[in-house]
């Protein structure tokens, strides 16, 4: 008889708390959640990587006779990424490479990482983006500003517009 | 043991020996269904365009002393052209007809006697009908992806590889853009006279190094970065993709490669001297893939007979190179633990040549030769569609020293033969590629 009475008292108890719950409307936009790069739809040719590589590297136009020798050499292989990894290393491997020195990135690597994908990317890395590398780079002294450029140039995103 | 359990488990035990997958005496596991013959095929494209009348006719004597039997005298004046542009001996100690058997008419029965459509065919085992793009991808599988999506068990590219001559449309042909092959069944391609070059070596010869530590560290920052990106640059626009083990090896060997040219190793590496042509340096580096990779299916190819629209007495002197240097080959082969005696080895060119000479006159008074039999098969010189095909290969598996003067076989044979060969035939869907059963080529086989 007394659970009979307790089960009742629930029931109204938990009655009277919805009869007087209050709907409450949150007034935030949507918002439509992308990935970076997200609207980079198209595969950039032969010609324009080799010539984005060596500029984002030397700082000036690829000169002719080296777009040509190196786009044969492309041409020479059938695997691409195979490829494209030995002509970036190549271009690294040169002394008139321009890249910032590890002082200047360590300086404030935020900044660096905001600057590199910039360059590489074409667009402002988001606030993860940023932490996530920033944070690598932070936490191992021995990451230098070639090992950075040399994953964003072998990286998927840059080899599309 | 009771007499009806003795028969029952000889019974199972015969079963079984069927059923389950076996090891040959090579050590290699095959599925039961891909009974092969040899484990290795090398498909040497004789191309450019040859004439049967110079080759397998000697129409100038035996310009092809390597390949073919015959002590029948060269005309005078290709001689001297000969004598010009000497080659060392090889010292073989055997003549390679001896070694298989030749088809003196052969033929390249239908679509444009052009190069590219000659090696599309031949590559594909599928006459091509339609006029080519320049850099597009063959429309029917090659016999590379025959290769790598049928075979069982299935390999890498590792084993399996294009070697060109040339550059232009030809490093298209490792792949086709048909409906379920493609990319990921593709060949590694390479034309390694243009890789392996001044202009090659200063383009991606030296390379920033990185330890193993710093290695790991921008694949960290990489792999963040792919996943954050959704799309990646595979299949198709990357070309043929090798797994990574294979894709360090062949870093690797391409950095050894360089170092062997810049030591000076590939100047003169047949003692050939200034008589290696192009062709020439395309079988010395097949043979390099050979040494490091030992492919179960290799195309190489030569072209350099080409120059016949131009001067026919150069056209002669190539030829007898490109006999040099597939008896240089099926040497190599022989001597090449893994290979020797399980390799078959097939010689064809893509087409032949006119009869009717064009107007350049070279200095012998010789006419020049086009090839110029069309789509239609009726208009141009239809002797550009006759042409020869020599199989050497294990006594066992080719008919040895057996010569076939009436026409038969034709260019889409070969890939039938390769795939019976490799023993994945019967895995092609059907209508893809010949019946191996039903070609002329098979006559070359026990």
């Amino acid at each position: 008889m007394r659970s009979i009475r307790l089960f009742f008292f629930v029931i109204a108890f938990a009655g009277l708390q919805s009869s007087c719950k209050k709907d409450y409307v949150y007034e935030v936009d949507d918002v439509t959640v992308s990935q970076p790069g997200g609207s980079k739809d198209n595969v950039k040719t032969t010609t324009e990587f080799i010539s984005i590589v060596y500029s984002d590297l030397f700082n000036t136009i690829i000169p002719t006779d080296t777009l040509l020798y190196v786009q044969q050499a492309y041409e020479a292989f059938g695997d691409k990424k195979l490829i494209e990894d030995r002509i970036v290393r190549h271009f690294l491997n040169s002394t008139s490479v321009q890249i910032p020195s590890d002082a200047t990135m360590r300086a404030n690597v935020p900044l660096f990482v905001d600057e590199t994908i910039q360059k590489f990317f074409n667009r402002k890395p988001d606030a993860f983006e940023n932490y996530f590398i920033s944070n690598i780079i932070s936490n191992a002294t021995t990451i230098t500003p070639m090992m950075v450029y040399y994953a964003c140039m072998t990286s998927n995103e840059y080899r599309y517009y | 043991m009771r007499r009806r359990e003795f028969i029952k488990k000889a019974g199972l035990a015969t079963a079984g020996a069927f059923a389950i997958p076996y090891i040959l005496p090579s050590g290699r596991l095959f599925a039961a269904s891909g009974i092969r013959k040899v484990n290795h095929v090398v498909f040497c494209m004789f191309a450019g365009g040859v004439r049967n009348m110079e080759s397998v006719d000697k129409a100038l004597g035996n310009l092809m002393p390597h390949m073919l039997l015959g002590n029948e005298s060269i005309s005078t004046d290709i001689a001297a052209a000969l004598a010009a542009s000497p080659l060392p001996n090889l010292n073989l100690g055997y003549n390679l007809q001896t070694k298989g058997t030749i088809f003196k008419e052969f033929r390249y029965k239908s679509g444009p006697t052009g190069h590219f459509n000659g090696h599309t065919t031949a590559i594909t085992g599928a006459y091509t009908t339609a006029d080519l793009n320049i850099k597009d991808h063959p429309h029917t599988p090659t016999i590379f992806e025959f290769y790598r999506k049928h075979n069982s068990p299935a390999q890498t590219a590792r084993k399996c590889w294009w070697v060109s001559n040339a550059l232009g449309p030809y490093p298209a042909l490792n792949f086709s853009s048909y409906a379920g092959y493609g990319a990921q069944f593709g060949a590694n391609f390479i034309a390694p006279t243009y890789m392996f070059s001044n202009q090659g070596y200063n383009s991606i010869g030296t390379l920033k190094t990185f330890t193993s530590a710093e290695e790991a560290s921008v694949n960290n920052m990489r792999t963040f970065m792919n996943h954050n990106f959704n799309k990646s640059f595979v299949d198709g626009d990357a070309g043929v993709t090798n797994i990574e083990a294979d894709a360090a090896e062949l870093q690797t060997w391409i950095n050894s490669m360089f170092s062997q040219y810049q030591g000076g190793a590939f100047n003169n590496p047949w003692g050939a001297g200034s008589s290696m042509n192009n062709d020439m340096m395309n079988i010395f580096f097949a043979e390099k893939i050979i040494d490091q990779f030992a492919p179960e299916l290799m195309v190489v190819n030569m072209q350099d007979v080409d120059v016949a629209h131009f001067n026919f007495t150069d056209y002669a002197v190539n030829l007898h190179k490109a006999d040099f240097a597939v008896a240089h080959l099926w040497n190599k082969i022989q001597s090449t633990p893994g290979m020797m005696n399980d390799t078959v080895m097939i010689i064809a060119p893509e087409h032949g040549r006119n009869l009717t000479g064009n107007s350049s006159i070279d200095q012998n008074g010789r006419a020049a030769l086009d090839h110029t039999a069309a789509l239609d098969e009726l208009s141009g010189d239809q002797m550009a569609r006759e042409i020869f095909c020599q199989v050497l290969g294990p006594s066992n598996i080719v008919q040895q020293g057996q010569v076939i003067s009436g026409t038969a076989g034709e260019s889409i044979d070969v890939a039938a033969a390769i795939a019976n060969l490799l023993g994945f035939d019967t895995q092609v869907p059907s209508g893809l590629l010949r019946d191996f059963n039903a070609t002329g080529i098979q006559q070359a086989f026990l």
